[in-house]
């Protein structure tokens, strides 16, 4: 129960930052493109719709998920009120849960009316409702993906400052895209110390492809086109996505739980 | 006035004044600085795969950013003019696009034409044309449309009569190719069947097609194979007139008088043609409603002696 207090506070707290406002400028973009792209694309206009309102989702909530993620702690203790907060009997943990979990519904409802107002552009330009429901598995993928991302703030965010944090997690955001380079780049060095390197860390590291490659076709692609995405492919992304990120609170957590506030 | 509000109004002005001057300021650098000699012609990325790499899983936003790029960088003429190659990137532009969504079929098809039309409406390279709708027929092997196309660029860019039956005939064996494909082949290969399988080609294109662009564009071939059909007939009976009576006709409607025709045909657009006597030769008039597209087959002695064999001798 403290765990959801604290998360109900975290997502006021985001919308009292005016972090919804964001929505406006994805209204602004759905608008301009469904207006816009008919004269600039030969044919295909509501794959580049959707191609443009799946990105921006994914983008607009990366962007939300690493400038909001790294302030989760640090602004407590900015403030000093992670001070009166501890005091009470809260444990760490259901600190650094409830912060995520508010984080993390802040960023739902964001997906959630973007992606109706994807849906409602597309309807506007004939798409059936059987077209848009095979959207609904790419926008859950982008949704755990920026869990991830969430979670990998909160990790800089227990021990950095925001700015280090928000370059970390953007560096590790980017790396994530090119774990698979990772492994060929071991095979073509001829090094069986630099190839066991490249596995460590292609395992160490989030792998943010597992969420945009599924049965080696873009996510985003996929749905642009209609295609159904493999369910096995998606129950597959959700494990990776929570023994990864189980593994990011339980170290956040542990970080949190030895750092010293006097 | 009190010095807070003096302030204000000092500001106020010295803000208007800045927005006032901003418009010319900038104008003024344009002038000097930027003359359109030529158009910065960029492509960001020199090689597909590591503009795929560096996409960060937005691969098909990228596509249709490359794409629409490829449809602008094709479509302005007149900044094509300036570019120190005409449509040097666009092929590139367009291996980038199919690269990063292979499935963008419009990509290879519209792509593909993009390259083959002669300079200056086109790369005028079928070459590439028929590279890029190879690359597309491996990732999409039962897509009978991409060999359409292939058959297409060697027929009317090409010349090349058997391999674009060659390629019709493959499309006619996928389980999914209209039924006429094969017809289409077979013409292709018969001799002096050129025209007969352009006119079926665009007819096709007319009948086929959902969009409107491309119904235009076949229609307006078709009108323009009437349009020289119609001027070499009545080339062909001025010429009767003057070895006739000696000397051309005053004006078409002699040949209706003489009995050499029973009327004198308007275009498609129902406006007369334009008849010179002293040279005998006919053509479109300045107020058609045609648009004309030059037909890159020269028929016209075959058409002639189609038409001798038809009325017999003089």
């Amino acid at each position: 129960m403290r765990v959801l207090a604290i998360a109900r506070n975290t997502f006021r707290e985001n919308i009292r930052d005016k972090v919804l406002y964001n929505l406006v400028l994805f209204a602004l973009l759905m608008i301009v493109s469904s207006l816009a792209l008919g004269q600039l694309t030969l044919g295909h206009t509501d794959k580049v719709i959707v191609d443009l309102g799946l990105s921006s989702i994914s983008m607009i909530g990366t962007l939300i998920a690493i400038f909001i993620g790294i302030s989760l702690v640090s602004k407590e203790l900015e403030r000093r009120t992670v001070y009166a907060l501890l005091a009470k009997p809260v444990h760490r943990w259901e600190f650094i849960l409830g912060k995520f979990l508010g984080l993390a519904f802040t960023l739902t409802v964001n997906v959630v009316i973007m992606t109706a107002g994807l849906i409602l552009t597309l309807a506007c330009h004939g798409v059936g409702a059987g077209s848009c429901l095979r959207l609904l598995p790419a926008v859950y993928l982008i949704l755990l993906s920026l869990g991830l991302t969430t979670a990998l703030a909160l990790v800089f965010s227990t021990f950095s400052t925001p700015a280090l944090s928000a370059l970390f997690t953007f560096f590790l955001w980017v790396i994530g895209h090119f774990n698979g380079d990772l492994l060929e780049l071991g095979r073509l060095v001829e090094s069986a110390v630099f190839l066991r390197l490249c596995r460590v860390l292609y395992y160490v590291l989030p792998n943010f492809s597992n969420f945009s490659v599924i049965d080696s076709r873009n996510v985003i692609q996929s749905a642009a086109y209609y295609r159904p995405i493999d369910p096995w492919g998606v129950a597959w992304a959700t494990a990776y996505g929570l023994v990864y990120g189980s593994l990011l609170l339980g170290i956040a957590i542990a970080v949190f739980s030895r750092r010293d506030f006097k | 006035m009190t010095d807070g509000r003096r302030r204000a109004w000092l500001l106020i002005a010295s803000f208007g004044a800045s927005a006032a001057l901003l418009k010319p300021v900038q104008d003024r650098v344009d002038a000097r600085f930027r003359q359109p000699s030529t158009v910065l012609d960029v492509l960001y990325f020199g090689s597909p795969r590591v503009a795929r790499a560096l996409a960060l899983g937005y691969n098909s936003l990228l596509a249709d950013v490359y794409w629409m790029r490829s449809i602008q960088y094709y479509g302005r003429r007149d900044e094509a003019a300036r570019r120190p190659v005409r449509y040097g990137n666009l092929v590139a532009l367009l291996e980038i696009t199919t690269e990063l969504d292979p499935d963008l079929l419009d990509a290879y098809r519209f792509g593909g034409v993009f390259l083959a039309e002669p300079e200056p409406a086109g790369a005028g390279r079928p070459d590439q044309a028929i590279e890029l709708l190879d690359r597309g027929i491996v990732r999409h092997p039962l897509e009978w449309r991409l060999y359409f196309d292939k058959g297409f660029t060697y027929f009317w860019f090409v010349k090349d009569y058997a391999k674009a039956a060659e390629a019709w005939l493959a499309a006619s064996r996928l389980p999914t190719a209209p039924n006429w494909m094969e017809a289409l082949a077979a013409m292709s290969l018969s001799r002096g069947g050129a025209v007969e399988t352009a006119r079926a080609l665009w007819e096709r294109q007319d009948q086929e097609s959902n969009r409107q662009d491309v119904k235009k564009n076949a229609r307006n071939h078709l009108i323009s194979l009437r349009v020289d059909e119609d001027r070499w007939t009545l080339e062909f009976f001025v010429e009767r007139y003057r070895k006739k009576f000696g000397a051309w006709p005053a004006r078409l409607a002699d040949l209706v008088r003489v009995g050499l025709l029973k009327y004198v045909p308007h275009d498609p657009s129902d406006t007369p043609y334009l008849y010179d006597p002293a040279t005998g030769e006919v053509r479109l008039s300045p107020a058609t409603g045609v648009l004309y597209l030059k037909i890159p087959y020269d028929y016209r002695a075959a058409f002639m002696e189609k038409l001798a064999r038809a009325f017999g001798p003089n």
